[in-house]
């Protein structure tokens, strides 16, 4: 009885030691994000503790049809970026080493944002290779300019300066909400890694097992 | 060492699923009303070791302890493990539910050969040999882990000895690492319950 005792102690703190390098604990499943921008896909890769895929084969495939649009690495900061080949939503399949393997589809609708903008401020930069700043300040500041121009100048100018605001507007939001962007990146990779919840629950789960076919091996015993 | 899901052929998934129920039923026909507890917490330790990362090496790999699974529990390793790569999958998203098969038998039947191997060698007298066969012990369950994983991956078209190569380069410090705790734990184990580790099915 009381080896037996000792047995079980001896396997409680076994399981314990084991549980005390969780907080260290990290492992592998690997992830990967992308977002569409400026007529570039940009795509990020990491395994669930944080570590850059690096040099990882990432291949891009047609989400309607499934063919394959264009293949490439990722760097040393497990990023890849890649001109978008069509405007259709996008499948970035990731293949980490050893087995590892993780998609993103990039949907239809970004895909095409992320061009039109482009097009869209390539026309305003032919249309003016240096834009002055502000227009709308100016205009507003200088009452009797716009008068000069009459009525058709005003709106012309409105509808060009219109389409730069647009521009300065979306340079500006991109500029702003790249931090944002990114702490979203950081807090998708954190919600993958397995918390305290998941691994008590996991064992609660083997223990509950134990129970089951403890009990139907006793019944067995019992019966014969 | 868990192959995710989309990775490998149909063929190939079946095949392991094959292998793994065919283990899993010997495993459980073996395992006797006193073994159960046992089964059940050599699971929860595989189940928690795969979230202890080994930081060295040229990739960070974790832990398997599929070797000490094997040493004590013979083909009941199949049962306790693929339980604990099921939950695996379930909760951490390691792996996945069609390559559970596979993924159970890369790492169970290292563990089973493993028994065979230096079960018997455990069981002796003097304490050094057993220790040098828990240390094989150790070697043998990650290091053909790996070359099994590798053997699986071909089938996606990755040549054998690449794969194989970065496998096992990238888990010699957890093959060393294993095989320094499965020597201490069965030393430990013959001290305090030398009967754990006696021949499965012979009590």
């Amino acid at each position: 009885m009381r080896a037996k005792f000792r047995y079980f102690v001896f396997y409680l703190l076994f399981t314990i030691c084991c549980l005390s390098f969780v907080p260290l604990a990290n492992a592998h499943k690997v992830n990967i994000y992308a977002y569409a921008e400026d007529g570039l896909v940009q795509s990020e890769s990491y395994f669930v503790d944080g570590t850059k895929c690096k040099h990882s084969v990432l291949e891009v495939f047609d989400g309607r049809d499934g063919t394959k649009l264009l293949e490439g690495k990722t760097d040393e900061e497990g990023k890849f970026s890649f001109k978008i080949p069509k405007a259709t939503s996008l499948k970035l399949v990731l293949h980490a080493s050893m087995g590892h393997q993780a998609e993103f589809t990039l949907a239809e609708d970004e895909v095409r944002k992320a061009m039109s903008i482009k097009s869209r401020k390539s026309e305003v930069k032919s249309q003016r290779p240096n834009p002055p700043l502000p227009p709308f300040t100016f205009a507003s500041a200088n009452p009797p300019e716009c008068g000069k121009g009459g009525r058709g100048g005003i709106t012309q100018e409105l509808r060009t300066s219109n389409t730069e605001i647009d521009a300065t507007i979306e340079r500006v939001l991109d500029k702003k909400l790249q931090p944002i962007m990114r702490i979203l990146i950081k807090q998708q990779e954190s919600s993958g890694k397995p918390g305290f919840t998941e691994i008590i629950g996991g064992i609660g789960y083997i223990i509950g097992l134990l129970g089951i076919v403890a009990y139907f091996k006793a019944k067995r015993i019992k019966t014969n | 060492m868990h192959i995710s899901e989309g990775v490998l052929s149909a063929p190939v998934l079946v095949t392991g699923a094959l292998l793994t129920l065919g283990g899993t039923a010997l495993g459980l026909k073996k395992m006797d009303y006193e073994k159960i507890p046992e089964v059940a917490v050599l699971s929860s330790a595989f189940f928690v070791a795969s979230l202890i990362r080994v930081p060295i090496g040229p990739s960070s790999v974790h832990l398997v302890l599929n070797g000490l699974v094997g040493v004590l529990l013979g083909w009941m390793a199949f049962p306790s493990i693929l339980v604990a790569l099921a939950l695996q999958a379930l909760l951490f998203q390691f792996g996945g539910f069609t390559s559970l098969g596979v993924n159970t038998f890369n790492m169970a039947a290292p563990a089973v050969i493993a028994y065979y191997l230096f079960n018997f060698l455990i069981r002796k007298t003097n304490h050094f040999i057993s220790m040098l066969a828990g240390f094989g012990a150790g070697l043998t369950g990650v290091g053909l882990g790996a070359l099994l994983v590798a053997i699986a991956l071909v089938s996606t078209g990755e040549s054998f000895l690449n794969v194989s190569k970065i496998l096992v380069v990238a888990h010699l410090p957890v093959m060393v690492i294993e095989g320094i705790i499965i020597s201490f734990s069965v030393v430990f184990l013959k001290k305090v319950k030398p009967e754990i580790l006696e021949e499965v099915g012979k009590r």
